[in-house]
């Protein structure tokens, strides 16, 4: 692999650099009363303007840049869903979330106070299983290859509260107003066929914080997403679906985990060990091998002693299982929902890998890493999710219209 | 109850306001207001959710006069009845009842007039079969200057009040 890019895309910060660089500039040279409360209103509200693309011929919300809060909303199909009703709502959601990502309110909003503020606001559709039995499994021959429910594995510790869904609502936005606002509505917009199942939150930085350049820390403190595609290259032989998958092409295929951490224990360690356990360095996230985070790790190289500077049980190593297949986008959030019972933090990450096919790209990764990774001593899954997420759409069309029209 | 004879009244009391203004302004010279954003409340199963339902928009009105948004007609897929401009106002015990618009809805001159849920709406009464989320509904509005505007609303799923229906006319009922 060649040196990568953390980040799903970095245009979109390296544009509001530019235009705050721009702002400040331009204020500093009018020094003109005026002016300078007009850009500072215009700088004021950069953040919460921004707006993502809706349209394309992918879901917006999976390579886009990170935003700072996101919720995995998924809901369980009720009798009244079949292929047709669910291909209606898809048509009504699509038309709400393209509204909304625009900063105007849902066409049925009520309150539309509330959809002022996009802030980068992305609505990204998938389906569980049960789409492809609908109507007695007339989707069934469908289904893409590859999208098959994980096995169980050993540190598995399920909840079913946290796992499955027939459809996946996954909003994401740099304002957590707006992304409340936005769940609320797209839950009311389903609520004909589906009703609520879960919905995980999560968070990385907020803007202005770090250059999207910066891989996000997890709450462990190690950096978190570093071997990620970056490509267009990269995104069409590992993430998008081919154009031979028929119904699926530009699609993806989604495992959303939900990785509880026990970080009273994990706290207990020093610095050597947290960075053992994971293979790479606190400070910056290079390998325990190289000097920067984009370094390649070197596997063979031993100490004098002759033990691996990478432990064989580091979870990067552990990660590296030397497929050729095993690239997927990571995009995870942090969850911090306060303490549990027994007061230690109810925290974790929702891990999140998108791919073309789950059977030959993250279900070895994940095998290899359940069989041997010194970090499974503090994490532990407590939810697991799989959902197909189709292609995107153009004005006129809607999300999932290739599989249900 | 809604009365043959107080739909009667209220037609007829619009068509007249109708003709009025359509004196001052040639229906030829007309300016349509310009209607936006249309949905109208989903009937999934009309044995579950009634057999009526509200049709929702924004109206804009570009001209320099006042115009009233009357009602409305439809090929008859969903319903056999013209359609009823609506408004929903609180009554003198407090309670909010539904009731013609009189006159129609106003969209004054130059500005923008919401119909949503809980305020002014086009009424389909009567649904002779469902409008599943996500249908296409046509529609015909007809407004006071004589103009009338072709939509196309999606149906989608909205929590409605209750409120109860309150026959303008019936007051005037000999």
């Amino acid at each position: 692999m060649s040196a990568r890019d953390s980040r799903p895309d970095a245009g979109i910060s390296r544009r509001s650099l530019l235009l705050g660089a721009g702002i400040a500039v331009g204020a500093a040279a009018i020094g003109d009363t005026v002016g300078q409360a007009a850009r500072s209103a215009e700088r004021e509200t950069a953040i919460g303007s921004a707006t993502e693309p809706f349209f394309g011929p992918h879901q917006a919300g999976i390579r886009t840049a990170m935003q700072a809060h996101g919720v995995f909303a998924s809901f369980t199909f009720t009798d009244s869903c079949t292929v047709s009703t669910l291909a209606g709502v898809m048509k009504v959601a699509t038309t709400e979330a393209e509204r909304l990502t625009r900063g105007k309110p849902g066409l049925s909003d009520s309150d539309p106070e509330l959809a002022a503020n996009p802030a980068r606001l992305t609505i990204t559709f998938g389906f569980g299983h049960r789409v492809f039995a609908l109507d007695g499994g007339a989707l069934a021959n469908r289904k893409p290859v590859g999208f098959d429910p994980l096995p169980s594995f050993v540190i598995d510790e399920l909840d079913p509260a946290w796992s499955g869904g027939d459809l996946l609502i996954h909003v994401a936005a740099d304002d957590p107003l707006t992304v409340s606002h936005a769940v609320r509505h797209m839950t009311r917009v389903v609520s004909s066929i589906a009703v609520p199942h879960y919905a995980q939150r999560g968070f990385v930085r907020a803007q202005g914080v770090a250059p999207h350049s910066v891989t996000p820390r997890n709450l462990l403190g190690h950096v978190d997403g570093v071997a990620n595609p970056t490509s267009d290259a990269d995104y069409d032989s590992h993430v998008w679906a081919a154009a031979d998958a028929g119904w699926f092409a530009g699609g993806t295929q989604l495992v959303l985990r939900r990785i509880s951490m026990n970080l009273p224990t994990w706290d207990l360690l020093g610095t050597t060990d947290k960075e053992k356990a994971i293979g790479r360095r606190l400070s910056n996230g290079a390998p325990l091998t190289g000097t920067s985070v984009n370094d390649q790790p070197d596997f063979e190289a031993t100490t004098e002693d002759g033990l691996s500077v990478i432990p064989d049980f580091s979870h990067m190593r552990r990660a590296h299982t030397g497929e050729g297949r095993q690239l997927f986008l990571r995009r995870p959030f942090s969850y911090d929902d306060g303490f549990a019972a027994d007061g230690t933090p109810n925290a974790g990450l929702l891990f999140t890998a998108y791919q073309q096919n789950i059977t030959e790209q993250f279900l070895p990764v994940q095998q290899s890493l359940a069989d041997f990774d010194l970090l499974n001593l503090w994490t532990t899954p407590i939810g697991s999710s799989e959902f197909v997420m189709p292609p995107g759409c153009n004005s006129g069309g809607y999300i999932g219209e290739t599989l249900l029209g | 109850m809604f009365t043959k004879l107080a739909a009667f009244a209220a037609v007829a009391g619009t068509a007249i306001l109708a003709s009025l203004t359509g004196c001052a302004i040639a229906p030829s010279e007309a300016s349509a207001p310009v209607v936006t954003d249309v949905w109208i409340r989903a009937i999934p199963d009309t044995a579950v959710d009634g057999d009526m339902t509200g049709m929702f928009m924004t109206v804009e009105n570009p001209t320099d006069e006042d115009i009233y948004l009357l009602g409305g007609t439809t090929d008859g897929t969903f319903t056999p009845r013209d359609l009823d401009a609506h408004e929903v106002v609180q009554d003198a015990n407090g309670e909010m009842v539904m009731q013609d618009a009189e006159g129609g809805i106003l969209i004054p001159a130059g500005g923008t007039t919401q119909l949503m849920p809980g305020g002014y709406h086009i009424m389909f009464w009567e649904l002779s079969q469902p409008i599943p989320v996500g249908t296409d509904v046509h529609a015909t509005l007809n407004f006071s200057n004589g103009t009338s505007v072709e939509v196309h609303a999606t149906a989608m799923t909205v929590e409605m009040g209750q409120e109860k229906y309150v026959p303008s006319g019936a007051g005037m009922m000999p």
